[in-house]
């Protein structure tokens, strides 16, 4: 009993080294989103640039789409714009979800509208204006739900309305040829399907 | 050319390591004299090859030889020349001949110095080094050679150093903490050779303590550096991250102290023998899988190199064979191996098993903290990550019983301890502790019962304690005068680093307590008030740096009377080739708080977001740092090490004979 004993950190190490091995061959970034293959939550959000409008899930179905989670805050999100946009030009359709950072309690700063449109104008103006519209998401409510950790992230929903991929960071060439082109074109193959 | 010669340098340098690693091993076993005496001059000449790639790769950064493309990928020829060194160890490919360099100087160091021991031994030991080089000059030369040209085609310009390593603290925190991962390797090796020659009475215990000292020495101001370097460079003000490098530096420096503690227990009393064997194998066992962590991309890091499956495998197989190995030989020898000391319940023994208890438990809850995500997802059971509210909950209840047990651990005895005549020593220390505790939080004007209260109670505890155990023993030689010359330095060491601990808890809670931070939107001429200071803006101009550009902000810092304390300097710092952007934070530090600025983003309407903080005592966390380091230098000094140890002559023979 007392030799076993001496065989145990043996034992452990060899454990550890399976471990490794096959951690080895897998990407320690990947992972999965916790809200992939539901539907997208509830939510009741009014337009950035049109307030009276409310856009609501049921009226995001019908067609596979992107939905784009930035903020002018955001540098990368600014530089994907303009990639985007050729995305959109091959017929991509991609809907903004617009991550309003939180205001300083402290400074009594107020959240002025007219303000965000004008910046966010300006900045579509500059790099260009993948979207169809953008849902202001004042309260980070639906970021929240759906699992959202910074910005730019993208979330591919199927014409039902269900989540089917999440990527964290930018979209650039390399990210759309070789991750989610291949995703878009499967669902945007499915459109109309029931589920 | 200069870089061919380095290349030659390092193959020459793996030739001779494969000699190390044989010969001085072969003449242990055949009992052939001749062939261990190569052991000192083959490590010599290792270290000298080393030294001339290390001086090779240095050559090809100053001169900006972008044919290189280690100094293409890391360089450029506007970095300042004490950063293209520092970039000569900046990437995969530099750190690991830095590393070799590191390796074969302690090798060299252990050749030097070990004249008292006996031959047999000393062949053993610079045998097992030899193995430890050859597999890590193999892994440069054959899987990431930072000599590799990429002739025909090169560029005119280098992609810059990574400009949060353009840093002073960058300059020194590798090449320490490097010296202390690898001087557990010289640790690994007395052990192995212990095993090897199946003896393991105290001798190996006490050669390898002071070689342990040094290793731990340098770890430990290698990972305060680090600290101190994410503090102020960063620009958020945190001083550790639970990071899953920084975990991987943390691992073997807790089994390194506990291995300190247990050798003490073997060389004193002959016993722990099979637990501080195995403490020297995990030491350096855990630095060799932190490498592992680091170089092959497994787990997600700020600090990781580029990884490369390639290089992983190579890594795991050598792991594989210095680990496993060393594991199995551990398995097969150490079961005739019999403990004959007998001890007390309350004795020093069981303090110190005590202290080793602790400490591995916290390596344990490092170590599934810092894994336990990649166990989970090979496992097929999905993404999870662990952060700082683990690690920070799991140590706030490790260090409560273990800051109890060191402040009473160096009062007990070795075998058997009496109660009765430690009670009034110790009931005065307590006293003392909650008068300096609670005095310390009134003058605060904070006396409740919080984190802070816990961690300056045990502070005290402990620095109060190591300081009267000190005066204590120096009063038995007659008088104290007498006794402060008469101590050993190594007693010294121990009081010193004791401190040094005590220091560092009161740093880390007084300054999770009390820390206050602002993100705030400033124009020039704003003004806010932090926890008493009034922090003021008073201009933000361009700056022009020789790789860099950005700007530079100018911050008043007033106290509640109006007088000035200071004028805080931040910088955002736009690097022109990496594009990256960097926060230089300016930092005004007394022992007592640290005010803390770090320049943000440029707002709309001429304001700037800034970052302010204020920071008690934060500075005592590196303090503490330095005086465990500090102690680890005096214990060092200590005769006891410096005195030859020579056995019999006859012995040798002997030994010869049996071997």
């Amino acid at each position: 009993m007392r030799k076993l004993l001496f065989y145990v950190p043996l034992a452990l190490f060899l454990t550890l080294v399976l471990f490794l091995l096959s951690g080895l061959f897998s990407d320690p970034m990947e992972r999965e989103s916790a809200t992939t293959n539901k539907a997208l939550p509830a939510f009741s959000l009014p337009d950035l640039m049109n307030p009276a409008q409310q856009w609501q899930p049921g009226q995001l179905q019908g067609e596979t789409f992107l939905l784009n989670v930035w903020g002018t805050w955001c540098p990368t999100c600014n530089a994907e714009l303009s990639y985007m946009t050729e995305l959109k030009q091959q017929g991509v359709k991609i809907v903004g979800l617009y991550y309003l950072l939180p205001v300083d309690p402290l400074l009594g700063e107020r959240f002025d509208l007219a303000e965000l449109q004008a910046d966010v104008n300006n900045k579509l103006q500059q790099h260009g204006n993948p979207y169809q519209f953008n849902i202001l998401d004042a309260q980070r409510s639906l970021a929240l739900d759906l699992g959202v950790s910074g910005a730019p992230e993208t979330f591919i929903i199927d014409s039902n309305g269900i989540v089917r991929a999440h990527h964290i960071g930018d979209i650039n060439p390399q990210v759309w040829r070789n991750k989610l082109a291949p995703l878009y074109q499967q669902w945007r193959a499915q459109d109309g399907a029931m589920p | 050319m200069i870089a061919e010669y380095g290349q030659l340098a390092l193959t020459f340098a793996l030739a001779l390591s494969v000699l190390l690693a044989f010969v001085p091993l072969y003449g242990s076993f055949s009992g052939n004299q001749r062939a261990l005496l190569q052991a000192k001059p083959l490590a010599i000449g290792l270290f000298l090859f080393c030294l001339l790639a290390k001086l090779a790769l240095i050559h090809a950064f100053l001169t900006s030889d972008f044919s290189v493309i280690n100094v293409a990928t890391n360089s450029s020829s506007i970095l300042p020349w004490y950063y293209q060194i520092t970039a000569s160890f900046g990437s995969h490919e530099g750190s690991m001949v830095l590393w070799i360099l590191m390796l074969s100087g302690w090798t060299a160091a252990v050749s030097l110095f070990s004249k008292g021991l006996p031959l047999l031994m000393q062949g053993r030991i610079l045998g097992v080094l030899g193995l430890i080089n050859l597999g890590f000059i193999a892994f440069s030369l054959f899987m990431s050679n930072p000599f590799a040209r990429s002739l025909p085609f090169y560029p005119v310009e280098g992609m810059d150093l990574n400009p949060l390593l353009q840093d002073f603290g960058m300059i020194i925190h590798p090449p320490l903490l490097y010296m202390g991962y690898v001087g557990f390797a010289v640790s690994f090796a007395f052990a192995i050779a212990a095993l090897i020659g199946g003896k393991f009475d105290s001798t190996w215990a006490r050669w390898a303590r002071p070689w342990t000292l040094a290793a731990w020495l340098f770890l430990t101001l290698g990972i305060m550096l680090g600290s101190w370097w994410a503090y102020y460079e960063l620009g958020w003000g945190g001083w550790w991250f639970w990071d899953p490098v920084e975990n991987a530096s943390f691992l073997p420096w807790l089994v390194g102290t506990a291995l300190l503690h247990s050798l003490a227990v073997t060389e004193k009393r002959g016993t722990f023998k099979s637990w501080t064997v195995l403490l020297a194998l995990g030491a350096f066992s855990l630095s060799l899988v932190g490498a592992f962590l680091v170089r092959s991309g497994v787990l997600v890091s700020v600090h990781s190199f580029a990884s490369d499956p390639d290089r992983g495998i190579f890594l795991l197989v050598f792991l594989l064979l210095v680990i496993g190995g060393s594991l199995a030989l551990y398995a097969s020898r150490m079961n005739s191996v019999r403990s004959q000391a007998r001890y007390q319940l309350f004795s020093r023994e069981v303090m110190l098993w005590g202290n080793n208890v602790f400490l591995l438990t916290a390596t344990l809850v490092v170590f599934l903290g810092t894994l336990f995500p990649l166990f989970h997802k090979e496992l097929g059971l999905g993404s999870i990550s662990i952060g700082e509210p683990f690690f920070n909950q799991m140590f706030y209840y490790l260090t409560i019983p273990f800051a109890l047990l060191l402040g009473l651990g160096p009062w007990v005895r070795w075998k058997q301890q009496q109660v009765k005549p430690l009670l009034g020593p110790l009931s005065l220390i307590a006293v003392a502790s909650l008068v300096l505790a609670l005095g310390t939080m009134a003058a605060m004007q904070s006396i409740q019962a919080n984190l802070a209260l816990m961690g300056l109670l045990l502070g005290a505890w402990v620095g109060i304690s190591a300081l009267y155990e000190l005066y204590q023993r120096m009063s038995q030689f007659g008088s104290v005068t007498q006794g402060a010359f008469k101590l050993q330095a190594s007693h010294y060491g121990m009081t010193i680093a004791h401190i040094g601990f005590a220091v560092l808890v009161v740093g880390v809670v007084m300054t999770k307590t009390y820390s206050v931070e602002r993100d705030v939107r400033m124009q020039v001429n704003d003004s806010i008030s932090l926890a008493g200071y009034q922090f003021t803006l008073l201009e933000v101009y361009p700056l022009k740096g020789a790789n860099f550009g950005g700007e530079a902000a100018e911050i008043a810092v007033h106290n509640s009377k109006g007088q000035l304390i200071t004028q805080l300097h931040a910088e955002k710092r736009l690097y022109t080739i990496q594009r990256m952007v960097m926060t230089e934070a300016a930092v005004h530090g007394r022992l007592s708080r640290d005010l803390y600025v770090s320049l943000g983003e440029a707002l709309p309407g001429d304001a700037w977001a800034v970052r302010l903080y204020v920071k008690p005592f934060v500075r005592w966390i590196w303090l503490g740092g330095l005086l465990m380091a500090l102690g680890a230098f005096v214990a060092l000094l200590d005769k006891r090490y410096r005195r030859k140890i020579i056995p019999a002559a006859p012995a040798k023979a002997t030994e010869l004979a049996n071997a």
